[in-house]
């Protein structure tokens, strides 16, 4: 039973606001979207024209707190065939990042590695204008080890460690890799993260 | 195709995990005489990463930004990339408003739409054409192919530049070397899971291995594929899926760039062929 006095009625002006989330109410709950969707093909229980259709009610905690939210593999096929041009991938980002918001003010609880995840890549980015599969993983398992550099080292050769190898052993994670390809104008990327992501 | 040199953006994997990729690419293009100008001071695209599309529009206006300064078009061999820097050129085109807020932002975003960005595969075929490389053709790969394309070459619509359910460019140029396309229309753009392998390994697993094993049951000799990162989780994880998984599959996975070089006559050293992870000897005898 939805609890209708608990709606949020303001949630679907949250997630119209947030860039990527503009087409939200065009949606008519064909469920396109879910029937040729590859994920859930996998996770029985994902679906996201439920997690649309939730959201336009306005059940906001429910789908903050969804832990579907998090595997969406934004390949787009959803986006593709929606009848009505919601961008369901964008969509999604745009409530995951409304949920970081919450997390991050201390309102919601993330079991989610992805945005640690998130977090380290743009770091990354930010830093060096180009991935660093080295230094992004490192910083990820420290994340997910809850902050412990050695922890997070020591559960990411134990998961890396074959890997590591064959890639090692075909020169694709030679010195090269073990070091960081910087654009030479770090200061442009600096300033791209700081307008964009008010640092 | 009357452009004889593009901006090449090789992207982020290009030095390391997809380096043959980058080999591959360079060589075919070389064969052909179109040359490869190695954007100067490129930057990463933000990938599925950068999820907030302003980001994704700012990081991208720089790379359009400074093609657009030296007049050529771009071409990279990355799928994402290719998204993401047409997303941002289709964008811009658009929104004077949002061409004004990267201005805003820094000098070096000022993109005024006057590129394109393209996608290695879009060029080959579409841009040199079919015409032309046949004309170039010096051997047979006679090959069994499952051709794959994942996920940004055929949607979302705004940028692609192939058919979203049936796709059939790799095709074309599997033809074309002499090879054989297996019965794969029912996996050709289902997602591999690369997304999803840091952060949901057991469901990316799951994807991948019905890749895998759809080509391996259609008798494919190899994948071809066009991105690195399909790369990254089809044949650098492989081996890892096997022993997760309990199965055994053993399917070369090769970049489409490497199976038209080895038809265009290039040495297969020079084309990456043994930075494969899954042995691709087979491929290699198969060419007459």
């Amino acid at each position: 039973m939805i609890k209708t006095w608990e709606l949020d009625l303001n949630f679907r002006n949250e997630i119209l606001n947030e860039p990527g989330g503009a087409h939200l109410s065009a949606c008519f709950q064909c469920s396109t979207c879910t029937i040729g969707c590859p994920i859930a093909e996998i996770v029985p229980s994902y679906n996201p024209r439920k997690i649309i259709q939730m959201s336009l009610l306005g059940m906001r905690e429910e789908v903050l707190s969804n832990p579907d939210l998090w595997i969406c593999a934004i390949c787009q096929t959803c986006t593709a065939r929606c009848p009505q041009d919601v961008r369901i991938s964008d969509l999604l980002a745009a409530i995951r990042r409304i949920a970081e918001k919450d997390a991050e003010a201390g309102k919601l609880k993330i079991d989610s590695v992805r945005p640690l995840f998130e977090k380290a890549f743009l770091h990354q980015l930010e830093k060096y204008g180009r991935l660093f599969d080295m230094g992004l993983a490192m910083e990820f398992y420290k994340g997910k080890e809850g902050g412990s550099f050695i922890k997070g080292q020591l559960a990411m050769m134990k998961d890396f460690k074959d890997f590591g190898m064959r890639m090692f052993k075909k020169g694709k994670m030679g010195p090269k890799a073990m070091f960081p390809e910087k654009v030479k104008k770090t200061e442009e990327i600096k300033k791209i993260f700081e307008k964009v992501e008010g640092k | 195709m009357s452009e004889k040199k593009l901006a090449y953006h090789p992207g982020c994997p290009s030095a390391t995990t997809a380096i043959e990729q980058d080999m591959s690419t360079k060589a075919v293009f070389e064969k052909l005489g179109i040359e490869l100008a190695e954007m100067e001071d490129w930057n990463c695209c933000g990938a599925a990463e950068a999820e907030d599309p302003i980001l994704v529009y700012a990081l991208n206006a720089r790379n359009l930004a400074i093609a657009e300064k030296d007049g050529l078009d771009i071409v990279t061999p990355c799928s994402i990339c290719y998204y993401n820097l047409a997303r941002t050129d289709k964008a811009l085109r658009e929104d004077e408003g949002l061409r004004a807020k990267m201005s805003e932002i820094d000098d070096s975003l000022n993109y005024k739409g006057t590129i394109k960005a393209r996608h290695i595969l879009d060029v080959l075929v579409n841009g040199i054409g079919m015409d032309e490389l046949s004309g170039k053709i010096e051997k047979k790969v006679n090959v069994k192919v499952a051709p794959y394309y994942g996920c940004y070459i055929g949607r979302p619509g705004e940028t692609a530049f192939d058919d979203p359910d049936d796709p059939d460019l790799m095709d074309k140029l599997i033809e074309l070397i002499g090879g054989e396309n297996v019965q794969f229309s029912s996996m050709k753009t289902k997602c591999c899971g690369g997304p999803l392998m840091m952060t949901r390994e057991d469901i990316a697993f799951e994807m991948a291995r019905k890749v895998l094993e759809s080509a391996k049951n259609a008798g494919a000799d190899c994948i071809a594929l066009a991105c690195p990162l399909c790369g990254m989780m089809l044949d650098a994880k492989q081996p890892d899926m096997e022993k997760k998984l309990k199965i055994t599959i053993e399917m070369p996975v090769v970049y489409i760039t490497q199976l038209l070089g080895l038809a265009l006559g290039i040495d297969s050293n020079k084309l990456g062929f043994n930075k494969n992870i899954v042995s691709t000897k087979e491929i290699l005898g198969k060419v007459i």
